[in-house]
Formats: C-alpha cells, structure tokens, sequence
C-alpha cells in the first residue's frame, strides 16, 4: 500500500472507529491526533480514547503498540501513525 | 441460563474460591477457563466437574506474575474458548506468614508479583478484547486486610489495598466502553486452610464475625457472579463485602 493510501485509511479509521463528527478528509495530517498543539488544533480527543484507537490500528494493521512509548511515536500526528505503520511492517 | 456463551477466565481455579467460581460460571452456560500454579491433581479434578457440566473448559498451568506467561495463557484461552475474554476474575493469590521487620525482600516479592502485578498483567491482557468489543467484566478478589490491615501479612495486606487502588482506577479508565471494574472482598472462607484450624482457633475467629460463622466458597462466587452478571450493570469501581459483617465498610 502506498503512503497516500494508507493515510486515507487511517482518516477513515480515525473517523469511523472513533465515532468522529468529522468527515476523513477533513482530517489534519499534522496536528496532534490527541490533546491538541500549541496553536489549539486537534481532534478533541482525550488520551483514554486513545485505548481504542490502538484497539483498532492493531486489529487493522497488525501492528503491534505495547506501551505508552509505542504510542507516543505512532499517535503524533496522522503522518506520525503513518510512519508507525510502514515502520513496523518493513 | 445468565451466562450462555460467555467466556471466562478465573485465574487460580483448581481450589477454593475459584474453583467454586469456575463450577458456578460453568452452571450458568459460560464457556469457562482457568489457570493454576502448584496443585496439578487438584486442577484436574477442577476440569473434569467443569466439564461434567457439559461446558466448554479450558485449564493450563501459569505464574500470574510472569508477563510472557500470562500473554501465553490468553492466547491459549483465547483459542480453547473460541474468543477473547469476556469476564476476567483475577482470584490467585499469594501469601506470607511474617512479620513485616523479618519478611526477606523475595517473599515480599513473590507475595506482590503474584498478587498485585498479575491482576495487572491479567487485566491488560483482557482489556483489548474488551476494548474492542465494548464491554466486559473484571472482578478482583481483594480481602478485608486491605481495609483493616493484618498483623504478620504486611505484604498480602498491602497487595491486596493495591489491588482496591487498581480497580478504582481501571475503573475509571474503561467506563466509557461499558468494561466495569469491581472487587470482591471475602472474609474466611470454609477451603483448606480453615479445614486444617485447631477448633477452638475456628471458633474464636468466627466469635469475631456477626453472621458467626466463615463463608462457603460458593457465597463467594455467587456474589462474583452478581458483579459480572447484567444485573450489575450500573456498578463500577466498588468492593463487595462478602465477609459475614466482618469489616462493615
């Protein structure tokens, strides 16, 4: 899968599997997916969502993000989860 | 029947409480697994009465304090079952006779790794499947020590105060998804250790409960049962006294 598409999946993840009240697209790809950056731009979700998230990405991407130092490097941003992703799959 | 097709896990279930519980889940139509340390004949005959139930049942063998193990023993649940855990009670447990100035460093170890670490290990090897699901049950078993302190098991009492301290907070942390997090707090329980009690030692603890007498194991289970059934629903992050008015909490 290439990088472009593979983002789009993870918008899509993001939206869906998080219930978001925002449509993929319109997903930043460089702002914090949680908490939010210094100029207040994020998703508006809290780092207990982010449980689920790893719930998803691991059942969809076969991933693996044990701990709180996986995560902090796979959920920077949605081209942070992106690198994550192709990372572990290399 | 209250828990057709659920699966769950009781970890320590070849004596005692849990086994009491394994047999109770069984029962009641679970898909029932459980996991034991010492006891490989007990363990056996724990399989086979859960089995005679006509349930699904699954146990192996698994230091709850070792992380690679309990990772194992969810894989291998995971399978025997047909699915992740639904229902989780951690109920092994360890414990040391001493006093706190002459306890060795390795008895405080073994007593808090199998006690406190492996609710936690246990607890997140289940939460994924929980998490995903969106629901779930985990009830600890935790003991009026907690509350009140115990003379000569400083490191079990403390384990066992942890464990409260961990259910609040897991607790609050899985609420969202409909996972609760209870306790259950048993006061003496009639299981090997109380068979072997002088009488007149028996008698003289039980003078100390209101209700006059130690618990069957499955009064134990059957208030697990309660926090893991639907009708507990609506309850989250509490101990459930089940210690014949002992602490009165």
């Amino acid at each position: 899968m290439d990088r472009e598409a593979l983002r789009a999946e993870v918008k899509e993840l993001l939206a869906t599997g998080l219930r978001l009240d925002v449509a993929p697209a319109d997903i930043p790809t460089d702002s914090p997916i949680f908490g939010t950056d210094g100029n207040g731009r994020g998703l508006g979700l809290d780092s207990i969502d982010a449980l689920e998230l790893v719930v998803l990405v691991e059942e969809r991407f076969r991933v693996a993000i044990p701990d709180e130092e996986a995560g902090r490097r796979a959920f920077g941003s949605v081209d942070a989860l992106v690198d994550f992703i192709l990372a572990e799959r290399a | 029947m209250t828990f057709a097709g659920r699966r769950v896990l009781v970890t320590g279930g070849s004596r005692g409480i849990g086994r009491a519980t394994a047999l109770a889940f069984a029962r009641e139509g679970a898909a029932v697994a459980f996991c034991w340390a010492h006891d490989e004949a007990a363990a056996a005959a724990a399989l086979a009465s859960l089995r005679a139930t006509g349930a699904t049942a699954f146990a192996a063998r698994a230091d709850v304090g070792d992380a690679d193990a309990v990772a194992r023993l969810f894989d291998a649940v995971r399978d025997a079952l047909g699915g992740p855990v639904e229902i989780l009670v951690n109920n092994a447990a360890a414990t040391h006779d001493g006093l706190l100035m002459m306890t060795a460093e390795a008895a405080w170890d073994r007593v808090l790794d199998a006690n406190l670490k492996g609710t936690y290990l246990c607890a997140r090897a289940a939460l994924r499947g929980m998490i995903a699901a969106r629901g779930g049950r985990i009830v600890n078993l935790v003991s009026p020590a907690a509350f009140l302190g115990q003379a000569g098991a400083a490191p079990y009492a403390a384990s066992k105060g942890g464990i409260v301290a961990l259910t609040k907070s897991l607790a609050r942390e899985v609420a969202r998804w409909g996972i609760t997090v209870n306790a259950v707090s048993p006061g003496l329980v009639d299981t090997q250790l109380v068979a072997g009690m002088a009488p007149e030692v028996r008698r003289g603890i039980e003078a100390q409960i209101p209700l006059g007498r130690v618990a069957r194991p499955e009064e134990v289970a059957a208030a697990i049962l309660f926090l893991a059934s639907p009708a507990a629903s609506y309850v989250t992050g509490t101990t459930l006294h089940v210690d014949g008015g002992l602490a009165m909490l």
